[in-house]
């Protein structure tokens, strides 16, 4: 069973047994190789991150039928996505590719999120300030993205120890594959995600889009009790344990989002 | 955005008025970014105390929207820069 990031002195600790470590770290790598100026996309994204959690492809296609609007959102991003077809089951027959804008047509629609258009009303605008400033976006998120897989790697008896420096690395590592994950459930609204928590209820966590938000979940619960604890907020019992065996899925578990 | 000889002039006379239009900086409301973290960046990045920090955090939340920080068009883009490095949906513009 986890436990929440606490002050441990001058540190801040975390247990996290080797199952939830190997996921968070899974998750950190899909997210610095999406932030990696020079990837290829390969396949079908919600594919490849489902794949990335250890999870065999073939069950997607037996998920059950959730007909919600963030289900539906995010089929029509898989179709969206380039060579959509190339890791779906053989339904990837539509050409559906939109044109996000101007030379971003083929973007990774979760590098929008991860890399956000800066100047809303101004292309011109937008397109030089990304211009200007994207290579270092994505070389100080990557770099975050590996403290965090180092400390993740250098757990012992399942401590997860960060210090003042690495914490905040942390925090805005998990932020960032967080920022993903939820991209590619196709969580882009409040109305989404509303709706994929809905869907939680009645779709179990071995259906792909209901393991993901469970592990989608898990990693908000995380943030949330590392945030408190750099704040110096006193420590709350009920919220640093956490209380399923494998990804949580409470929604009080989660923490309030903006 | 076209530049029109009618828009160039009320840019003009506006300059007279205020030779250092300020610009600002935005972060906008998204699903997944947690009410504390935003706080915390708020606190952390600006310097911003508790208080100022958790009502920005609030009009972002309930406005879908708000003003952080306003400038010089260069502070503003590095604020930008700074914010989306943690994550946030953060745009800059000139003031309206």
């Amino acid at each position: 069973m986890a436990r929440a990031f606490l002050p441990d002195g001058r540190r801040f600790v975390a247990l996290l047994d080797e199952g939830e470590r190997a996921m968070l770290s899974g998750l950190m790598e899909q997210t610095r190789v999406i932030l990696s100026p020079e990837i290829e996309p390969t396949g079908d994204a919600f594919a490849d991150v489902v794949a990335s959690m250890g999870l065999s492809l073939a069950a997607q296609d037996q998920r059950t039928e959730v007909d919600t609007d963030a289900d539906a959102a995010h089929e029509q991003h898989a179709d969206d996505s380039v060579d959509g077809a190339a890791g779906r089951g053989g339904d990837g027959s539509d050409d559906g590719a939109e044109a996000l804008g101007d030379d971003l047509t083929d973007r990774d629609p979760a590098l929008d999120r991860l890399l956000p258009t800066a100047h809303r009303g101004d292309d011109q605008v937008a397109a030089e300030f990304r211009r200007l400033t994207e290579e270092g976006l994505r070389q100080r998120k990557s770099a975050n993205l590996d403290v965090a897989l180092e400390r993740l790697a250098a757990a012992y008896d399942d401590r997860v120890e960060l210090d003042a420096e690495q914490a905040p690395r942390f925090l805005m590592a998990l932020t960032d594959v967080r920022l993903l994950l939820a991209e590619r459930m196709g969580m882009r609204t409040e109305e989404d995600a509303e709706a994929l928590h809905a869907a939680m209820e009645v779709i179990s966590d071995e259906d792909p889009l209901g393991y993901a938000m469970a592990w989608y979940d898990f990693m908000t619960w995380l943030q949330e009790t590392l945030t408190s604890a750099l704040m110096g907020e006193p420590f709350d019992r009920d919220l640093a344990d956490d209380e399923d065996d494998d990804a949580a899925d409470d929604e009080d578990d989660g923490g309030r989002q903006v | 955005m076209s530049l029109a000889p009618v828009e160039q002039e009320v840019t003009a006379t506006e300059e007279v008025v205020s030779p250092d239009l300020p610009w600002v900086t935005l972060v906008w409301n998204d699903p997944v970014n947690l009410m504390s973290y935003v706080t915390w960046v708020f606190e952390t990045y600006f310097g911003y105390p508790r208080p100022k920090a958790e009502k920005l955090m609030m009009d972002v939340h309930v406005k879908g929207k708000a003003v952080v920080s306003s400038g010089p068009r260069e502070s503003m883009e590095r604020d930008a820069e700074a914010l989306q490095g943690y994550g946030l949906w953060a745009t800059f513009e000139k003031d309206e």
